[in-house]
């Protein structure tokens, strides 16, 4: 609480170098020569400020700005779209948020979840898929999205890897997520552990390469034709490919989560299976 | 070192990670249109799993897409 405090004032005392730093960039943009030296100017990030403790060094850049304005959004939406709740909804908040979450209990649910487990799952899923949704289309007013960074994406994986585990044993208990890593053979356990480590590695890289590849490719059509062709490649470079990662995201993680949920299932029905026979 | 044989290793990761992805796609595709013209009552799970079966063949293709950006800017 304290930290976000801190964080946030710092935040909003570095708002304005952000917006100096941003406008530089454009104008720099609109003025620009060499391509290559374009796109790797594009591609670093921009730091706003460096804070030296001891060995250490905080990086504020404008992934944090970025988002922390995403965050902002998102909260007074929810806010407002919250705020009057009735049986029957009649204002459209609270029907685009009903259908979102009831969309997500769905995905739940046919991955092999009920729906009480489905209910515990869906704010953590939700809130992380709304974040990466926002924050790719950030590219929409031309502001560099945060997943650009490697930094983004790869935080956003080891949090949901950590979820992933922690919720599945809240869900499943500490015997049936072993019994779901073991569940046919035993000797699949190397795997997968093994499986813990490569996911939030896709997860990332797959976030990571799909962002960054859309932004150099969208700067890229900026330099060379910056009149009419961005409008219309940026309709699947930035509206359609930023919303479609989020989905993917959230998607994934709820299929990871089922996943565990479902083995254990099928492990304790086996078990079941086994001890009747014996009877 | 040589900044055109680096340009070039750079196309050659993403093209034929390019290629494989989409001969893998379009093999994954096919089999699902003909799945759902045989049982078009099973339309909706096939797609659920047609996607997910996509995500992962084009991650592969993300990855190569990495590698070629990092030997182009890294380097």
């Amino acid at each position: 609480m304290i930290f976000s405090v801190i964080q946030y004032r710092i935040v909003l005392s570095f708002m304005t170098r952000f917006w100096a730093a941003f406008k530089d960039q454009l104008i720099e943009e609109a003025a620009v020569g060499d391509i290559g030296a374009a796109i790797r100017h594009a591609i670093e990030p921009n730091i706003l400020f460096k804070w030296q403790i001891g060995s250490f060094e905080l990086i504020f850049s404008d992934v944090i700005v970025v988002s922390w304005i995403v965050m902002v959004f998102i909260f007074v939406v929810a806010w407002l779209a919250g705020r009057r709740r009735e049986k029957i909804p009649s204002h459209v908040g609270q029907l685009l948020s009903e259908s979102l979450v009831n969309l997500l209990l769905n995905l739940c649910q046919n991955s092999g979840m009920t729906y009480d487990q489905a209910e515990r799952v869906v704010p953590f899923v939700g809130t992380i898929g709304l974040f990466i949704t926002f924050t790719n289309l950030s590219s929409l007013f031309k502001i560099p999205p945060p997943a650009k960074n490697p930094a983004f994406p790869i935080a956003l994986a080891l949090l949901t890897i950590i979820y992933v585990i922690a919720t599945s044993i809240r869900l499943v208990g500490l015997r049936g997520f072993w019994a779901s890593l073991v569940f046919p053979k035993a000797m699949l356990l190397p795997f997968r552990i093994l499986d813990f480590i490569i996911k939030p590695m896709s997860l990332a890289l797959r976030l990571f390469g799909n962002v960054f590849g859309a932004y150099i490719l969208m700067e890229f059509i900026y330099i060379i034709i910056p009149v009419l062709i961005p409008g219309v490649v940026g309709l699947w470079f930035d509206l359609a490919d930023g919303i479609l990662q989020g989905a993917i995201f959230t998607y994934l993680t709820i299929m990871y989560i089922g996943e565990i949920v479902e083995g254990a299932h099928e492990a304790e029905h086996e078990h079941q299976i086994r001890q009747s026979a014996h009877i | 070192m040589d900044k055109g044989l680096i340009a070039l290793g750079a196309a050659l990761a993403i093209a034929l990670a390019a290629g494989a992805a989409a001969i893998g796609i379009g093999l994954a595709s096919g089999k699902a249109f003909d799945a759902t013209a045989r049982q078009p009552e099973m339309s909706g799970k096939i797609q659920a799993m047609l996607l997910t079966a996509i995500v992962f063949i084009e991650a592969t293709a993300i990855y190569a897409l990495v590698v070629s950006l990092l030997l182009i800017f890294a380097f």
